[in-house]
């Protein structure tokens, strides 16, 4: 039996409907490979089925790395919600204790940043009173910070 | 029947898929994977659609950012005076770097729960029994700063820590309530004997100013027998004659009395008053 350009339609879209029972988002691929390669056959009949399966598998992978290539760098992210170090770096804050000896510096947020609004900080470098800094690690409880203005000017 | 070419790209297929099926990793939100290559940490996978390379990299470990819940198990705490109380907590964790808190560590939720456990003993420690029963903020405030550091190297953050139950066991439960009831038997006694001191100092002022009334209707009873023996006299013109009048007065008016009275039946009135009474009065009539 030759197998017809709508087998390889019909395969092709149970593949991308497999994708919702299935979700890898791997199927998917193949299923628009499928596709292409009935298309291609609705258009030249007579491929042997060897260039049929080699086409398939090469549509498949092109349009994996499609994906990757283009639409994932396009994928932003929507919320952070569950992700705390991603909420929390890259935040300014306004010093409102200085680090002195063993104490570690407060740094106060005009938003509660993972619900509170004054953190415990270490800094590297001097910092005064009312100073503005940015977080850069977190360690425990306790923000790494640099101060913002620094940050600029580099 | 079938030629090797179709064999070859059959293979070839079936390795295409495989691979990307093997290299697609899809991250839900809430979670991170950590991913080894050749087993060695290689870097987290954020939330959304990720690709790794196939049959070098593994997800090694599959961890929550969500917070977690942990329920410390209710322990035995002995306070600065003595006294046994027992407390338990829920502590709110979220693991912010997830490749420390599975390589730094075997297994946090353990860890992190005997660690509290064992700083709650160590700050209720330093209480007295009524402090700790009393300052719930601040053993909470102390038990955060307390284990933050000790739990910073295992890429989590302690989000907040609540005592639930802090209680006097049974046996100090029942002291105290002994102390409580003592102390309101001591207050009642107390009050009790302050009511008797009041009412007695009461009915003595009491007694003083029906003494000192008493006194004063005598003085005033005096001067109207006074007025009356005046105006008697005045009356007369002089003579005996009032003093004997008011003495047979008041002589009848203690006979009447004498004959209301229900035990002396008999009263003997003598037939000639003003002799009797003169008679009374002895040498006052001559």
């Amino acid at each position: 039996m030759e197998l017809q350009y709508w087998h390889w339609l019909v395969f092709g879209m149970i593949l991308i409907i497999s994708e919702l029972f299935i979700p890898s988002f791997t199927i998917f691929w193949f299923g628009l490979g499928a596709l292409a390669v009935g298309g291609l056959i609705w258009l030249v009949p007579a491929l042997s089925l060897t260039l049929q399966l080699l086409l398939w598998t090469i549509f498949s992978a092109l349009l994996t790395a499609f994906w990757f290539l283009v639409m994932k760098p396009r994928m932003v992210d929507k919320t952070r919600a569950g992700m705390s170090r991603e909420a929390l770096l890259g935040e300014t804050g306004l010093v409102i204790r200085t680090p002195e000896g063993d104490r570690r510096g407060v740094v106060r947020f005009s938003k509660p940043l993972l619900g509170d609004d004054e953190w415990s900080f270490i800094c590297d470098e001097p910092v005064q009173l009312g100073d503005r800094v940015q977080i850069r690690d977190v360690s425990g409880n306790t923000l790494v910070v640099a101060p913002k203005t620094n940050k600029q000017s580099l | 029947m079938f030629n090797p070419g179709l064999i070859v790209v059959a293979f070839l297929l079936l390795l295409v898929i495989i691979t990307i099926s093997m290299g697609v990793r899809i991250v839900p939100q809430g979670f991170k994977f950590v991913i080894q290559r050749l087993g060695k940490y290689h870097c987290t996978l954020a939330p959304g659609l990720n690709i790794i390379i196939p049959y070098m990299d593994t997800v090694a470990y599959k961890v929550t950012t969500k917070d977690i819940v942990m329920d410390i198990p209710s322990q035995e705490v002995i306070t600065r005076d003595n006294a046994v109380i027992i407390t338990n907590a829920v502590a709110y964790i979220n693991i912010v770097s997830p490749e420390k808190a599975v390589y730094g560590v075997e297994d946090y939720r353990m860890a992190i729960q005997t660690l509290v456990q064992t700083s709650l003993r160590s700050i209720v420690g330093e209480m007295d029994l009524d402090d700790a029963l009393s300052s719930r903020d601040r053993i909470k405030a102390r038990l955060k700063e307390t284990i933050s550091d000790d739990i910073s190297d295992w890429g989590i953050m302690l989000k907040t820590v609540e005592i639930q139950d802090i209680n006097p066991s049974d046996t100090m439960q029942h002291a105290m309530e002994e102390q409580a009831a003592a102390e309101r038997a001591r207050r009642a006694t107390v009050t009790r004997a302050e009511g008797d001191k009041s009412a007695a100092i009461l009915q003595a002022d009491g007694r003083l100013e029906a003494s000192r009334r008493d006194a004063e209707a005598k003085v005033v009873l005096a001067e109207a027998d006074r007025e009356a023996i005046a105006k008697v006299a005045e009356a007369t013109k002089g003579g005996e004659l009032p003093l004997v009048f008011l003495l047979g007065q008041r002589y009848v008016d203690a006979m009447r009395k004498m004959a209301e009275n229900n035990n002396s039946k008999v009263v003997v009135l003598p037939a000639d008053l003003p002799a009797a009474v003169r008679g009374i009065m002895g040498t006052l009539g001559k």
